[in-house]
């Protein structure tokens, strides 16, 4: 049964934006966590029921492979992935799952390459449930000085002839979700962390290199003070601001509930 | 000119436009710098250039339309106050998201552009446009943004909006061998004095020193986001009490209707009740709410039968406010209007950009090709506004009206959708579904 539409609740959405506009020269990618949910109002009247994939958080991960056309998933993040979602299905007390995966497409067009279908695909042969999301950004018309931002949703179908894929669409929908979620502020916030970890990671391996000289050491090491400067003004800077004017607008809007609490209990009490 | 937003401001509009089933406005703090940018050609000797450079630092979203100016345009003073407070020398522009329109100022727009410009004293001040459009299945959306300066001449009107970002963080500037030399001197002098450079254990100190650096701030990220998760709990709560209070309310003058209605039919026998919600309009989209919340209205519902995926959606939605009534299931089998392609583009497709070495399909984007929006399905759609500027320009008295049955035809889908929830499978007549249906794919 094909999936018939996705649901995005837009705090995770939100994530996903904040992940995709993090960086312009590679692409970002993550998981979709949620529950699939069938819609068997239609059984009754003979047609194929409807599944809906809720998607309410994402998880960043780490890039394996950092060539810009290729997107995979190492099994131990995958199997970091399930971990989250039993963390928030005991939060929510639903049943979360990984339901699908999410990468960004900077200067590039929103619809999947055949890498990306290929991919998608092979995740469809562990889940035919299985979705993905593209993120397009940075895209400009430089002739009306227009900046883009696309989504799209697609699954994996054999071809008609021949053993490549196509894709499908998906229609995909944003639900709005008023507040941020927890699993979704945290998974906001582990993009430092994990830009950090990556450049650990690489220094470690260059730095363990024994026949550097001096001079050379000096040059890597700076390159990774410059890398990780790079990333707290770009990333973590910018993110404690958000978060910062986000508290300000919370408690603003906390005030203002209480107003219309009182108001609105004064107003029953009248009636 | 040069603008620039954080990729989490601008993601932060998006979530805010997102969630809400209108247009969506609020304004942009940040500040104006001028850069010099010197140049020698060979005409002069040295030419400076002053750069306008607009920094957008945050945004202030407004809660609702209209809140700070009225149908006529006119810009109320004290509410902007109230709006903006103490961030009034902040603003350097604001921004309207809308869906389904052209990437133009709206009439209204531009007069409401001119008097905050004269009442925020900001004489460049900035506007940005967000527009959304979607191909006709809703497989694909795009958000289109623009940065207008409108007070500026008719040419040039338009900014580029940069979002800075990570960029490269490529590893390959990492060295992997040193250049290869066999100079004892060479060694000697860079052994002898770059081991100022590190510590005992071989280690850099500046990479030490940085990752301190780095650990505070991510040791002050997580706090801060503590915070927030803190105050999106208490929001929430507070949320939900505020909409069980309007249910409340509402449901106590639901009676008192019922009530005043029943004394009527006493008193006129001959004139026949209409219990039939759908053709009464609604007064909120509470009411609506409130059907399908209290089974014990027993001539609007049949006996609840909930199969447990379908209400957890629904009880999904009610951690939701209000304004998200815009019922996914409902908006699934909705029609979506049509994409509206824009006379100012060269391009009728804006995924033609780049050439792709994916399958890409026919045109996706169904629009009416002269820019604008397919009336009849727009008015269908859940709670847009999408028809508002057009009319506009015609007249402006009527998009109050237009707005009223925009709201009420929005609060029909999600009725008629948590009708089919409630009443199934027994309840509801074949012939009833099939009208709603019927109603609802036209």
């Amino acid at each position: 049964m094909a999936v018939s539409a996705v649901h995005l609740e837009s705090d995770a959405f939100l994530v996903c934006m904040n992940h995709a506009l993090s960086t312009e020269k590679e692409e970002v990618m993550g998981l979709c966590i949620g529950e699939v949910t069938t819609d068997s109002f239609f059984a009754c009247f003979g047609v194929d029921t409807n599944r809906i994939v809720h998607i309410h958080s994402v998880i960043i991960l780490r890039r394996s492979d950092k060539r810009k056309d290729r997107v995979e998933i190492s099994p131990e993040q995958l199997s970091s992935a399930a971990t989250e979602s039993y963390r928030l299905a005991e939060m929510t007390g639903r049943p979360m799952r990984v339901v699908g995966w999410y990468h960004s497409h900077p200067h590039i067009t929103v619809w999947p390459s055949h890498v990306d279908v290929r991919t998608q695909a092979m995740y469809q042969m562990m889940d035919q449930g299985f979705v993905g999301l593209i993120f397009s950004c940075f895209i400009e018309d430089k002739n009306t000085k227009t900046g883009r931002v696309l989504y799209t949703c697609f699954q994996s179908v054999q071809a008609q002839k021949g053993s490549e894929y196509e894709r499908i669409e998906i229609p995909i929908h944003v639900i709005p979700h008023e507040a941020i979620g927890k699993v979704c502020l945290e998974s906001a916030v582990e993009l430092p962390r994990i830009l950090c970890q990556e450049e650990q990671d690489t220094y470690r391996k260059i730095h363990s290199l024994t026949q550097l000289d001096p001079i050379t050491k000096i040059h890597n090491g700076s390159v990774f003070t410059k890398n990780l400067c790079s990333q707290m003004s770009a990333v973590s800077g910018p993110l404690l601001q958000w978060l910062e004017d986000r508290l300000e607008q919370n408690k603003q809007n906390i005030i203002e509930l209480q107003l219309e609490k009182e108001r609105l209990t004064q107003e029953l009490a009248t009636m | 000119m040069a603008a620039s937003i954080s990729g989490y401001t601008f993601s932060s509009v998006c979530y805010h436009s997102a969630n809400s089933n209108s247009d969506h406005e609020g304004f942009l703090l940040g500040e104006v710098r001028q850069e010099e940018t010197v140049s020698i050609s060979d005409t002069q000797i040295s030419s400076a250039e002053l750069l306008q450079v607009v920094e957008v630092h945050n945004h202030e979203p407004c809660a609702q339309l209209f809140s700070f100016y009225d149908y006529a345009g006119k810009v109320n003073d004290e509410n902007l106050n109230r709006i903006l407070k103490d961030r009034h020398k902040n603003v350097i522009g604001w921004y309207r998201f809308r869906r389904n329109t052209q990437q133009q100022m709206s009439f209204r727009e531009q007069i409401i552009h001119k008097q905050l410009t004269q009442l925020l004293g900001v004489p460049d001040l900035v506007f940005l446009l967000f527009s959304f459009i979607s191909t006709a299945n809703n497989s694909t959306h795009a958000l289109e943004y623009v940065l207008f300066r409108p007070n500026r001449s008719r040419y040039n009107q338009r900014v580029t909006l940069h979002i800075p970002n990570l960029g490269t963080t490529s590893q390959q500037e990492y060295k992997v061998s040193s250049v290869p030399n066999t100079s004892l001197n060479y060694a000697k002098v860079i052994k002898e004095h770059g081991a100022e450079f590190f510590d005992k254990d071989g280690v850099m100190k500046d990479i030490r020193t940085i990752f301190q650096v780095y650990g505070a701030l991510q040791d002050r990220v997580q706090a801060v986001c503590g915070e927030v998760e803190q105050n999106e709990r208490v929001k929430e709560k507070f949320q939900e009490e505020v909409n069980k209070l309007k249910q409340q309310i509402a449901l106590r003058k639901q009676k008192s209707a019922e009530e005043e209605r029943r004394l009527q039919e006493a008193q006129n026998p001959e004139q026949r009740p209409t219990p039939e919600e759908n053709s009464e309009p609604l007064e909120t989209s509470l009411l609506s709410r409130v059907v399908f919340h209290t089974p014990s209205t027993p001539e609007r519902l049949g006996p609840s039968a909930n199969p447990p995926s379908y209400a957890d959606l629904l009880s999904l939605q009610d951690d939701s406010l209000l304004p998200s009534l815009s019922s996914p299931t409902s908006a699934a089998l909705l029609p979506r209007p049509q994409a509206v392609g824009s006379p100012g583009h060269p391009s009728p497709s804006p995924l033609g950009l780049n050439p792709s070495p994916a399958p890409s399909p026919s045109m996706p984007y169904l629009g009416n090709g002269d820019g604008s929006s397919s009336d009849s399905l727009d008015r269908q759609a859940a709670g847009q506004e999408d028809d508002d500027e057009e009319e506009e320009e015609d007249d402006d008295d009527d998009s109050s009206e237009y707005e009223n049955l925009v709201s009420e035809v929005a609060q029909l889908p999600p009725v008629t959708a948590s009708v089919l929830a409630q009443g199934r499978p027994a309840a509801l007549s074949p012939d009833g579904d099939a009208s709603v249906l019927g109603s609802q794919t036209s």
